[in-house]
């Protein structure tokens, strides 16, 4: 029964599940903006260069990485694609999916006073480290794939931001909720993220895995993700099921997402 | 089961204008709210996947059927965990109903606890746009009211500065003027009546009864049985969760006054009198003097019902702000008021001279209290006699002593008559006399 009824409503919480949170990005912009103000504030605050450390902390990570990687070991890929060119485009994508997952998961908790004593749209709170994180990341983005690939590059790599920020918004939901009341998952996750950058090709492309091993990355949603940035911002090859895979866990997370979320409304109100 | 709702309405149409006039403006129908007790958020979590409930009802309010029309001022009393709070969460959209439907038209302002939920970080300014947006204004709209706020607060050049340089009474004032500010149709308040200092407080108690005044529906929720009093047209009092008696708020604060004196120890912790901050004020009591049978003091010796006492109240008042009024109220030996007398009640207006300085005298007459030892309490109040700017208590004000002329029992004297009949028990006799107490208390046997 309770099989059935889940069936009958998963279609329209699919659907809900983009459009409600991409309607409340709209309405409520106003707020958010103003959300988004208050977090940059709270983090640089008393700084020099104020916001502008969001993107010179990360700047300075890609200039590492460019000085160690291609000045100090010279690492080369064979073919046409630049090694750190191939690097940085994915370690950037990397950091921002990496921000994204974490503060999602603790992001009911820390923005508890916001809801606390007022009717705050709890909706729009797992959006806060996915535009947060598109905004800062997404612009070092912007800059590096220009820097690297020249400015034709730059509608594909809002496209790659564009992507990430669809692909990444029922792991948002559900990430934020399921966090919020299991709290191990933010003791766990940092662990599995780490495991998610080595087996993802990011400091590698697939090819350079034991051929034994290559099978296996299907399993990993990341390293379609990673195939389809590269395809579009490098024209590496991509495979049908490079698109397939995250589409259809994409789809198959949306609904549930959403209706955990709606379910776990009123339990987020009445905990705190 | 009717599903749980909260629905509001911020438009209207022209004609539904003068529908709504009558049309209540709040409405909860059978509303019930049961917080959910889990052994651990696992469990928590469990319940919300499958559906399958692994939790203990602990049940806040039940069974609430209230109507609120346009211009109403709701006073709610209760005991500290009746459920009084969760109403007002309920009504204010920061908890959904278990139970029950809540209809609301208009938008719902909700001053519940001040100064929280600012960014410290952030300038003043820029915590009223997250307020205001949060209440769901647009920039336009916040962009027009960020003056007036930032002038009610009175804050200066502080509203562009971070709140955390804020005092606490800067924080307070800030957060009340942005509640206030939204003009909402529903206006919630919940025991935030002295805010910040004193001048602000008195400040702050004029906006509400500006609300008062303009028609707006204001749900006031307060331990101060004094102000409900004062200000509200209607009461509730919310008893383990449910409405225990609605009316007005005479009826329902002497039952509910009744209920508290039952509860000797509830009664204790729980305050029925008026609380002042009296640190910044912008009105002082500079002294008080009883005096009575020629006897001048803070502690006099009265006959029941003959003394006169006379109770001379010196005040200073900020001189740009309307002479105040005075009440005097009597105590009981715990410090319970049982009666008093009040300039604004009684239509008397202070006067008070350039330097804003004034007195008042109020006299009883044949003090009707019966034997036994008496506090006073002196109240200086704003001139409509609903903000308490100080008060000042005297215990053990008065010794009362037996005279002759009265011996009743209990605090206070009522006139009174005793009627003698010829032919006690049989009902159609004519009574023969209409008795005085003195009479009476001289041919007992008479009496009987």
């Amino acid at each position: 029964m309770r099989a059935r009824a889940l069936a009958t409503a998963l279609p329209r919480a699919t659907a809900d599940g983009l459009i409600r949170p991409l309607a409340a990005l709209w309405q409520q912009r106003l707020l958010l903006a103003l959300l988004l103000r208050r977090e940059i504030v709270g983090r640089t605050s008393g700084t020099l260069f104020r916001a502008g450390w969001l993107l010179i902390g990360p700047a300075l990570q890609v200039l590492a990485f460019w000085f160690l990687l291609d000045v100090v070991l010279r690492v080369r890929l064979p073919g046409h694609v630049v090694f750190l060119d191939y690097f940085l485009l994915g370690i950037l994508a990397w950091f921002l999916v990496v921000e994204v997952l974490q503060r999602a998961l603790g992001i009911f908790a820390e923005q508890a006073a916001l809801y606390q004593r007022g009717d705050f749209p709890l909706v729009l709170l797992p959006l806060l480290p996915l535009v947060m994180a598109t905004l800062v990341h997404g612009t070092l983005y912007l800059v590096v794939s220009t820097l690297l690939l020249g400015i034709g590059a730059l509608p594909a790599a809002a496209a790659v931001l564009g992507l990430l920020f669809l692909l990444l918004l029922p792991a948002s939901y559900l990430l934020a909720v399921l966090g919020h009341f299991l709290r191990d998952l933010r003791q766990l996750l940092p662990f599995l993220l780490t495991m998610g950058l080595y087996v993802t090709p990011i400091l590698y492309t697939p090819d350079m895995l034991p051929a034994p091993l290559r099978p296996w990355l299907i399993l990993n949603p990341f390293a379609d993700i990673m195939a389809l940035i590269h395809h579009l911002l490098q024209d590496m090859p991509v495979t049908i099921g490079n698109w397939l895979r995250p589409l259809t866990l994409w789809l198959a997370l949306l609904g549930p997402a959403w209706l955990l979320f709606r379910r776990s409304e009123p339990h987020l109100r009445e905990t705190l | 089961m009717n599903a749980p709702a909260v629905q509001t309405h911020s438009t209207f149409d022209a004609s539904e204008a003068a529908a709504a006039c009558r049309a209540p403006v709040l409405r909860l129908s059978a509303v019930a709210k049961r917080y959910r007790m889990y052994r651990s958020d696992l469990d928590r979590l469990l319940e919300i996947v499958t559906g399958r409930p692994r939790h203990q009802d602990v049940t806040a309010l039940s069974g609430i059927d209230l109507t609120v029309g346009h211009g109403e001022v709701l006073g709610i009393v209760g005991r500290n965990g009746a459920g009084k709070s969760t109403l007002l969460k309920l009504i204010a959209g920061m908890l959904p109903p278990s139970e029950g439907s809540i209809d609301i038209h208009g938008r719902v302002g909700a001053i519940l606890e001040l100064g929280a939920a600012f960014h410290p970080q952030m300038s003043g300014r820029e915590n009223v746009y997250l307020k205001a947006a949060i209440a769901g204004l647009t920039r336009a709209e916040i962009d027009a009211l960020v003056p007036e706020i930032a002038a009610f607060a009175d804050i200066g050049p502080f509203i562009e500065r971070p709140v955390k340089t804020y005092s606490s009474g800067m924080s307070a004032r800030l957060a009340f003027a942005v509640a206030t500010a939204v003009d909402p149709d529903v206006l919630i308040i919940d025991e935030a009546l002295s805010v910040g200092d004193g001048a602000f407080a008195r400040k702050s108690f004029d906006r509400i009864m500006a609300f008062r005044d303009a028609g707006k529906t204001i749900l006031f929720c307060s331990h101060s049985l004094y102000h409900v009093e004062a200000i509200c047209n209607r009461a509730v009092w919310i008893d383990q969760g449910r409405i225990r008696r609605e009316g007005s708020p005479a009826a329902v604060l002497a039952d509910y006054r009744a209920e508290l004196e039952r509860a000797d120890t509830a009664s204790a912790q729980e305050p029925t009198g008026v609380t002042v901050d009296t640190r910044q004020t912008p009105a002082r009591i500079l002294s008080v003097v009883l005096s009575a049978d020629g006897d001048e003091g803070r502690s006099l010796r009265l006959r029941a019902g003959r003394s006169n006492l006379s109770v001379r109240v010196r005040f200073r008042i900020d001189p740009t702000l309307p002479p105040p009024s005075v009440g005097v109220a009597f105590l009981t030996a715990d410090q319970r008021p049982f009666a008093g007398a009040t300039s604004a009640r009684d239509g008397v207006l202070m006067e008070s001279d350039s330097q804003g300085e004034g007195e008042a005298e109020v006299m009883f007459p044949a003090l009707p209290l019966l034997k036994g030892h008496y506090g006073i309490a002196v109240y200086l109040l704003c001139e409509r006699g609903l903000h308490v700017y100080e008060q000042a208590t005297i215990l053990d004000a008065l010794q009362v002593e037996d005279s002759a002329a009265e011996r009743g029992i209990g605090l206070v004297s009522l006139p009174r008559q005793w009627r003698l009949c010829a032919g006690a028990g049989s009902p159609g006799e004519t009574p023969t006399a209409y008795a005085e107490p003195d009479a009476v208390a001289s041919s007992p046997t008479s009496a009987r």
